[in-house]
Order: structure tokens, then C-alpha cells, then sequence
């Protein structure tokens, strides 16, 4: 585990109840300055809860919940981008009106927050609606009025809750670039999301939640590797014999998927199915997709809506 | 303590009520209404007092027959009217449109109408002929007088100055009642004009989905303090809005208008009496847009809070309707109740206050239980708002905001 002298946020043994029930029973993990990290879980596992409680809007029960070593506090805004799951906009003022007044709460100037919002509006193509009431707008136009407003201060921390919930593919590219974006600028950059080709793209590590406990945590590789994570596609003749090595997870005529059981070597595996007679016409090896290993790790599972 | 955010808070709620068109609509649409009937009185006036003048340049005509004997022919004479003792025919020469008006005085005016018939002038130039019939028989009667003295004094119109007395001090009597009887007035207007938008006010963070964003750049108190702030400060203004035309029909149409010559040097300001009101008033606004606030988080809309809404404007109304055991009983164990009941308390109490009855010990308990009381409420409407506004679509259990210690 990284040490927390280094880390941005720094969760230490947090534990949350609800009318008895317990949400989260003892979650420890750090987000190091600079890293862009995702957080992952099943619906219901107690992501939400838990960027909630770090960022005070809901009060912990018992643990350690800091950013940049301290308590979050609303004081500490200005240097926080949050998108929450739960998102909206003042939809009876107009998109400058709104996104000014965020600004001012984030501790920009008015004239500042102004300037900053109509060259993001032109940015996105949205210049001509800075005077139009929120609800006038489209979906897709309101979620990038939106994200204009989580990343306005241009925060040292980004939280994004499931960020391209509900997004279409043009807003969800606009918001990768944002996120590519606050990288290259230094932000941190914490992310609850079930877009697992988005975690393998994006995150430099990762933990999985699951029932209120960290079910895996490291990098993508280290959590892949922690899986077991090898395996082999392979296109054949003949019949794949049975083996203590490893498990025949998908089976379509002449194609079959192995995923290894143990740490054997994949030469050895060949060796195996060349000894038992099957002609072995491919033969690639590699990790578990992130995919896999959540379908892997929740496949049994039949959660409730999100906590 | 200065809080957070809380001048950005007050700066966008009192710019966006004032920038709504539908605010402008809902409060000039009374000043408008009075505007219109105040103009409509004073043109209905100013034809009236106009029509005598133009009577005298003979601009109409009139016959009258006239079996009261009262009225003098010379003074008819002079306005252009004409006796006569047919009254079928000069009703028929009016109804032709050979003569304008006719006027019958019967032989007992106390009992019997004066009729008059005229050539229909339009709705506002018809009433020339009540006006000149009426003055005929005025100036007449006063000429029977011969002393304008006394004709002033047999219509009873005469300045009486009162002094009475309480507790061997002079009592301020009606003029010391009104000054601090505008603090209920402003407190009744603010609260019934902006109490839909006080409900609505924290419920729209909710139905809007921006609790979360905003409460991770101010605290829950300081948006829950900046609502109420720009809450009072809008309500001020649509007072003001209220109160311009009945300023502008006083000071500049009195006389057209008829409206009596108050001299406001006249009102009695009690310095003490006016601070009572002014604390009054305020302790009773915190705390009933505390609970408004408290409502709104605990709802999930504004319909559902609504009914609650209702109740709490019913007990702070319902002294009202017991006004007048308020004012001459405050010893009244009813009064009593309405006076430390907190809801009831601050109508009840700034009557009492204006009408001197409410003691100094009293009004210290009333003003330190509805500061109390507010202080408390608001905390825990911040608390609920905290909680109740993350539950988007449920209506927030108590128990278990309270189960949670902060």
C-alpha cells in the first residue's frame, strides 16, 4: 500500500452503517497526488457513500477520511472538481447564470468565472446558449454545461461519480479528453466507474469493492495478476483433454478459451495439448481484462440500486 | 462567525427573484390594480369639482319645481336653473333634448329623494347633474343659516383634540398604536407574499440535483442563512413596491383622492415599544423561514410539503381572528397561550405590544424564546437539509437524522 505522506486522499479503516445496515465495513486506500484512480464496485457496494462521506456531505461513522491530510471542508472547494452520480443544474436560470454563480462559489471572481464559462461554451459548441435557461437545453447539452462546472477552478483534485452515466458517445469523448487533459496538468483524478475499457485506459490503479471491503487494490496489472489472471486463446483440432492446469471457460467449435488454475507455464500447457494429439493451429496467451475479473469477482452477485 | 460563501449565496438568490419576470408580475399586479382605481377616482373627482365651475359658465341648463321651499331661487338663478311646476313636461323637454337636466325637490328632503333627470353626457360627465342639484340646495340651506360658523358646526366637522390618561402619564392613544403596528404589517406582508417561495427555495436544490455540488463549497448553514437573508431582503422590496402608490396617493393626490389630512407629526413613536416590534418581528421571520426551510428538506417536493406548509401558516394567522380578545383581553388565558406559543407568538404578541399591553418581562421571554427557538430550528433545518437533500425521491426519516451524531 502506498504510504499516506504521499497521498492526495487517504482513507484509513472507514466503516458506515445505515438503519443497521453496514455499507462499508473497513475500507483503507490511498490516492496518490498526480495519479488518476478508479474506483470500482457493484451497484450498491458503497462507492457513492464512500466520496460522500469524504467530502463531508454525509457525516462516518468511525475511520480516518482526509484530503491532503485533513477533513474536507467546503472552504476547500476551490481546489475540488465533483461530478456527483446524482447531477443537475438550477434549470430555471440561464447556463451563465448558473455557471458564474458555481464559479463564485469556487472561488473565482464573477468576471473571471464569466470569462471562463463563454470560452468553455465556445469550446463545446455552446456559445449561443450562455443566455438560455438550463432547461431549454438538450441532455447532452446540459451534461457538458456540467462538466464545464466541475472542472471551472481547474481542480487539484477531480472526483468523478460514474462519470459518463447517462453521457452519449460525443460527451463521453469530451469528457475523457478533460480527463486526459487534468492529467497532463497534474490532477489527481478519482473515478467511480463500471466502463472497464475506460479503467484499463485511464487509471494508473485501482481498487474493488466489494460488500464494504476492498476486495483488490494496485495497479490494473498488480489486480490483474492477483486474479491469476492468464489466459489462453487458442484455435484447434481434436479434442482439449481435461487437466488440473486449468479450466475450459469457453468452448465454440474449433476456438476454446483456457484460464489457468495455477502458475504453470503456457509452454507447458501447449506441450500438454500437443502430447494429447490436438493440432494446435493458434495459441495466445494473456491476462484477464479488467472485465473479466469484475464479472469474475460480482458474477454471483445480485446487489440492490447504488449506496 | 462569517461563513463561507454567504454574500455569493445572498448576491445570486436576490439577483435571480429580482430578475424573474413572474416576481415583477405577482407584485406590481396590486400596485397596478390600486394604481388603476386611484386613477379612476381621482379622473371620477376632478369631473365632479370641475362640474360646478363649468356650471357656472353655463355650460347646461336646468328647470327644478320645488315643494321643500328651502331652495332660493337667486342661487338656482345664478347656477342657470329655472323654476317650473311641470314636471311631466320639463321631464319630457329633457327626454327630447330640448333642456338638459330637471331637478325634483320633493317637499321632505330627509326622506324623499331629490330626482334628477339630464340628457345622458357619458358615465363620468352625468354626474354634473347630482353634483349641481346637491349644491343648489346646499348653498341654499346655507344661506338660510347666514353664518358659515354655524353651518360648519350644525354638520358636526369640527377639530376635537382628546388627551386621556394611563398610569398618570399621558395615554398615546390611537396614534401610538399605528407606528408599531407597521412591524405586523411588514411581517405579515413579507411572510404571506414570499412563503410559496420559501418552501421552494432549499426544495429546488433538491428537485435540481445541485445539493452535492453545492454543499462541497459552503456549509449548509451559510446556503440555509444566504436563502433567509435574500428572503427578507426580496421581501422588503415587494413592501416597498406595495407601499409606493399609497406613498405617492398620499403625499402628492390627498385633496383629489379625498384622503383626510394626517399629520404625521401627530404619531406617537415609543422608542422601546418600536424596538420590541422591530425584535419581534425578526425572531418571528427566522423562525418561521427556519421551519419552512426544515419542511422543504424533509419533503421530497413541494407538493408534499405543502400540506404541512399550511398548518404552519394556519397557526401563525389564527391570533388574528382572535384580535379583537387580544387587544381588549390580554390577560385572557387564550391570549396567553397564543402569546408563549412560539408559532402564535410573534402576531399575537406584536399586536399586544402595539396596543400596550404587553409588559416589558413579557416581551423579554417572547423575544428570547423565538431567538432560541429559531437558533435551534435552523440548526436542525441545516441538519435535515444535510441528510434530506441527498435523498432525492424519499421523504427523510428523523429518526435517523437524529440517530446520527455531528
Amino acid at each position: 500500500m502506498a504510504s499516506s505522506e504521499d497521498s492526495l486522499v487517504h482513507i484509513d479503516h472507514f466503516k458506515m452503517q445505515f438503519a443497521g445496515v453496514t455499507v462499508i465495513e473497513d475500507l483503507s486506500f490511498n490516492v496518490q497526488r498526480g495519479e488518476t484512480f478508479g474506483f470500482l464496485g457493484s451497484n450498491g457496494s458503497g462507492k457513492t457513500t464512500t466520496l460522500r462521506a469524504l467530502l463531508g456531505i454525509i457525516q462516518a461513522d468511525s475511520g480516518t477520511l482526509h484530503i491532503d491530510g485533513r477533513p474536507f471542508k467546503p472552504e476547500d472547494g476551490s481546489r475540488l472538481g465533483y461530478l456527483p452520480e446524482e447531477r443537475g443544474l438550477y434549470k430555471k436560470e440561464s447556463v451563465l447564470t448558473v455557471m458564474t454563480y458555481f464559479g463564485e462559489l469556487k472561488g473565482l471572481s464573477k468576471k473571471a468565472a464569466a470569462s471562463w464559462s463563454m470560452n468553455y461554451l465556445e469550446r463545446v459548441g455552446l456559445g449561443d446558449k450562455a443566455k438560455s435557461r438550463v432547461d431549454k437545453l438538450s441532455g447532452g447539452q446540459q451534461q457538458k454545461v456540467q462538466l464545464g462546472v466541475t472542472i471551472m477552478n481547474d481542480p487539484e483534485l477531480l472526483i468523478l461519480d460514474e462519470p459518463t452515466k447517462g453521457f452519449d458517445p460525443v460527451n463521453r469523448r469530451l469528457l475523457m479528453d478533460i480527463i486526459d487533459e487534468r492529467k497532463s496538468n497534474g490532477s489527481t483524478v478519482l473515478m467511480v466507474t463500471h466502463q472497464m475499457e475506460e479503467v484499463e485506459r485511464l487509471c494508473d490503479r485501482i481498487i474493488l469493492l466489494k460488500q464494504g471491503r476492498a476486495e483488490a487494490y494496485g495497479t490494473v496489472a498488480e489486480v490483474q495478476n492477483q486474479f491469476g489472471g492468464t489466459m489462453i486463446r487458442t484455435n484447434y483440432s481434436g479434442e482439449i483433454p481435461m487437466s488440473p492446469h486449468y479450466e475450459v471457460t469457453t468452448r465454440e467449435r474449433n476456438y476454446a478459451e483456457l484460464t489457468l488454475t495455477d502458475s504453470t507455464d503456457e509452454g507447458e500447457i501447449l506441450r500438454e495439448l500437443v502430447n494429447a494429439g490436438v493440432l494446435v493451429r493458434s495459441f495466445t496467451p494473456s491476462k484477464l481484462s479488467l472485465d473479466e475479473i469484475f464479472v469474475k469477482v460480482y458474477g454471483e452477485q445480485n446487489e440492490p440500486g447504488d449506496t | 462567525m462569517k461563513q463561507h460563501n454567504l454574500r455569493t449565496v445572498i448576491g445570486f438568490e436576490v439577483r435571480r427573484a429580482l430578475s424573474k419576470k413572474r416576481f415583477w408580475f405577482l407584485t406590481l399586479l396590486l400596485p397596478i390594480a390600486i394604481g388603476i382605481v386611484l386613477a379612476l377616482v381621482i379622473f371620477g373627482n376632478t369631473v365632479a369639482s370641475n362640474n360646478f365651475d363649468n356650471q357656472s359658465d353655463a355650460e347646461f341648463s336646468f328647470t327644478y319645481s320645488d315643494e321643500s321651499g328651502f331652495i332660493d331661487p337667486v342661487i338656482a338663478a345664478a347656477l342657470a336653473g329655472t323654476v317650473t311646476d311641470g314636471d311631466a313636461e320639463a321631464i319630457a323637454a329633457v327626454r327630447a333634448g330640448g333642456q338638459d337636466a330637471h331637478f325634483v325637490y320633493p317637499a321632505d328632503l330627509t326622506t324623499t329623494p331629490i330626482e334628477v333627470y339630464g340628457v345622458d353626457r357619458g358615465l363620468f360627465e352625468n354626474g354634473k347633474y347630482v353634483d349641481i342639484a346637491r349644491q343648489v340646495l346646499s348653498m341654499s340651506a346655507q344661506d338660510q343659516i347666514g353664518n358659515p360658523m354655524l353651518t360648519v358646526l350644525a354638520v358636526g366637522n369640527v377639530p376635537v383634540s382628546a388627551t386621556t390618561f394611563a398610569d398618570g402619564k399621558v395615554a398615546s392613544g390611537l396614534m401610538g398604536v399605528i407606528p408599531p403596528l407597521i412591524f405586523l404589517v411588514m411581517f405579515f406582508l413579507i411572510f404571506t407574499l414570499l412563503a410559496n417561495q420559501m418552501l421552494t427555495s432549499t426544495l429546488e436544490e433538491k428537485e435540481n440535483r445541485v445539493t452535492e455540488m453545492i454543499l462541497t463549497t459552503l456549509n449548509p448553514n451559510a446556503l440555509i442563512s444566504g436563502k433567509i437573508i435574500s428572503l427578507f431582503i426580496v421581501g422588503l422590496v415587494q413592501a416597498l413596491v406595495f407601499l409606493l402608490p399609497v406613498l405617492v396617493g398620499f403625499f402628492f393626490f390627498r385633496s383629489t383622492l379625498n384622503l383626510p389630512n394626517i399629520d404625521l407629526s401627530s404619531f406617537i413613536v415609543d422608542p422601546a415599544q418600536m424596538i420590541v416590534g422591530a425584535l419581534i418581528a425578526i425572531g418571528g421571520f427566522a423562525l418561521f423561514t427556519g421551519t419552512t426551510v426544515a419542511i422543504g428538506a424533509v419533503m421530497p417536493t413541494a407538493r408534499d410539503a405543502g400540506n404541512i406548509f399550511g398548518a404552519l401558516i394556519a397557526l401563525m394567522i389564527v391570533p388574528l381572528y382572535a384580535g379583537s380578545l387580544v387587544i381588549s383581553d390580554p390577560q385572557n388565558p387564550v391570549v396567553q397561550i397564543f402569546t408563549y406559543f412560539p408559532y402564535s407568538a410573534p402576531i399575537t404578541a406584536m399586536l399586544r405590544n402595539a396596543f400596550g399591553s404587553l409588559a416589558g418581562w413579557e416581551a423579554a421571554i417572547v423575544i428570547t424564546g423565538l431567538f432560541l427557538l429559531s437558533a435551534i430550528v435552523l440548526r436542525i433545518a441545516a441538519r435535515l437539509f444535510r441528510t434530506g437533500s441527498i435523498q432525492y425521491n424519499n421523504r427523510v426519516s428523523l429518526k435517523a437524522v437524529f440517530s446520527r451524531s455531528k
